[in-house]
């Protein structure tokens, strides 16, 4: 009404223009007008739309709280990288004085970024004190921990580590090169398995939410049928059929997207607490990652779409069978 | 305006609803299309709204085989044609004015020109007073009117209607024919297809009757 009521002073002999121009504006108009008017819809029955938007939300929450774990599985991943070491232990009968030259030796190695030297006495201390057996070690008769220098690799890859702790071991006055390969390896698999798990998770409960949104429009359609009858009959495209239902869906999806969202966020103030708790009991400090903005806005563009899409494929097939009577 | 062309239809594979139709309806002509239920009457006018397609000959509308519209095109074939039908098609959840508006809404026509159609459309029919009704609100008749507001707001070239009389009494019947011979008067070409024999007998126009399936009179207006 009030934009009839702002276009009254401009009335006159332009009056019959259809240009192309117009033409764009009354499709823009159109688009408005089926937004707001499957929003209000949605609005008319409160109850049935928040459970169809629910029922979106959970098949979004369980692939997107998968994918946060992974985000912080990888994020603890990059850490064990800076913390891929290497500790070469030297031969018993190196001195301190020699131990230093070795460690010279290691540093101007190609491939290694970073030494320390750890003297036979200070591992004898260091490992007196993690382990509480002073009294125990002091009654051995010498120290038998030989001097070690840990060694930082430029490279943390697995096959680059272990190159470098062949080449390494080869070193005059080295006896031995330790690396922890396996477990890092294990959690590389696994961070792998997960992100396969995820992906299929995404697919699934992505099509879970096409179905979801496919049925509820289908009813939609069914409910209007006699509407779509008549405005094909008058010559109605099949866009111009399509565009209410495409709006529906969108908002439905949007509306599940919006509720996984708070569901998401609910959750990790819920799980945050023990989780830190049962990080800090291994001496580690591991934040639960949150969607951040770029993430929500993500999960909601893809929740609208994926709405939009089950829309599309529910009226499309549907327009194919409606044939007015 | 249109011409039939040794037109058979076929449901089914079996059943024969139209056979070797040949017609013409001249440009502002006004035919009546009779026969008893079942004859083919409103199969015939689904053919020309491109409803079904004819199983054998071709349909001419406008100088256009209308077989050969691409699926794309037809909605725009339509909106050149103002159907009316026998249980009105209007859409109950809003109001009068937006079901006359309704084919310009599809258009994407601007909103002073589709408001100043549907009034000068609503007058013609005599229900302007009844814009903001609801179509539930109106008695049957009225609800026709409203159907054929609805049929002309674009302006058709051409104009079918089946059985817009079937549910009405004799005195609003001839009130929606004269409706239709006033479109005729200002050159839309107009096909109502009725059973009324009485009505039509009185309103003197050509007739084409069909008997099952098949052109049996082609009467001009006496």
């Amino acid at each position: 009404m009030s934009r009839q009521g702002q276009e009254q002073p401009r009335r006159g002999a332009r009056t019959h223009r259809a240009g192309a121009g117009g033409r764009w504006r009354s499709w823009g108009r159109h688009h408005r007008a089926m937004a707001r008017d499957s929003a209000l819809r949605l609005l008319r029955h409160p109850l049935s739309s928040l459970l169809t938007m629910l029922a979106i939300a959970i098949a979004l929450v369980l692939p997107a709280g998968l994918w946060l774990a992974l985000d912080g599985a990888r994020l603890l991943d990059a850490e064990l990288d800076e913390s891929a070491t290497l500790t070469a232990y030297l031969a018993e009968r190196v001195d301190d004085g020699e131990a230093g030259r070795i460690e010279e030796a290691l540093a101007a190695q190609q491939g290694v970024a970073d030494t320390r030297l750890i003297t036979a006495a200070e591992g004898m201390a260091e490992f007196q004190q993690s382990l509480g057996l002073e009294d125990a070690l002091a009654r051995l008769p010498g120290n038998p921990l030989p001097a070690s220098v840990v060694v930082s690799p430029v490279d943390p890859s697995p096959e680059a580590v272990r190159r470098l702790a062949d080449e390494l071991g080869a070193l005059n006055g080295v006896e031995e090169v330790r690396l922890d390969l396996a477990w890092l390896e294990r959690l590389r698999h696994l961070a792998e398995l997960g992100q396969r798990v995820t992906l299929a998770l995404v697919v699934l409960f992505g099509m879970g939410v096409l179905l979801v949104v496919g049925n509820t429009i289908r009813l939609a359609v069914e409910n209007r049928r006699q509407e779509i009858e008549v405005v094909t009959l008058i010559g109605a495209t099949h866009p111009f059929v399509r565009r209410p239902f495409l709006y529906s869906g969108a908002w439905y999806g949007l509306g599940g997207g919006i509720l996984a969202w708070g569901l998401l966020t609910l959750g990790g103030d819920w799980l945050s607490g023990p989780v830190s708790a049962l990080a800090a009991s291994y001496g580690a400090s591991f934040v639960l990652p949150t969607l951040g903005v770029g993430g929500s806005a993500t999960l909601l563009a893809c929740s609208t779409l994926l709405g939009w899409l089950g829309a599309w494929i529910a009226v499309s097939r549907h327009l194919a069978q409606i044939r007015p009577r | 305006m249109i011409a039939f062309e040794h037109v058979g239809k076929r449901y089914g594979g079996r059943f024969e609803a139209l056979a070797h139709l040949n017609f013409r309806v001249g440009r502002g002509e006004m035919v009546f299309l009779t026969g008893h239920s079942g004859a083919g009457k409103s199969s015939l006018l689904r053919l020309i709204i491109r409803l079904e397609r004819p199983s054998r000959g071709r349909i001419l509308v406008a100088g256009h085989d209308i077989d050969r519209l691409h699926h794309t095109q037809v909605p725009f074939y339509r909106r050149q044609i103002g159907v009316v039908f026998q249980d009105h098609q209007l859409l109950f959840d809003r109001s009068i004015y937006h079901n006359v508006a309704l084919p310009l809404e599809i258009q994407g026509m601007e909103l002073r020109e589709t408001s100043r159609r549907v009034r000068a459309a609503l007058d013609k029919v005599g229900l302007l007073h009844r814009e903001r009704a609801l179509p539930i609100e109106l008695s049957g008749g009225e609800q026709q009117r409203v159907g054929i507001a609805r049929a002309v707001v674009n302006k058709p070239a051409l104009l079918l209607a089946d059985e817009p009389t079937g549910n009405l009494d004799p005195q609003l019947s001839a009130d929606i024919m004269s409706l239709f011979e006033d479109f005729n008067r200002i050159g839309t070409t107009v096909m109502v297809a009725s059973h009324d024999l009485a009505l039509i007998a009185r309103l003197r126009h050509r007739t084409l009757r069909l008997h099952d399936g098949r052109l049996v009179a082609d009467e001009e207006a006496l």
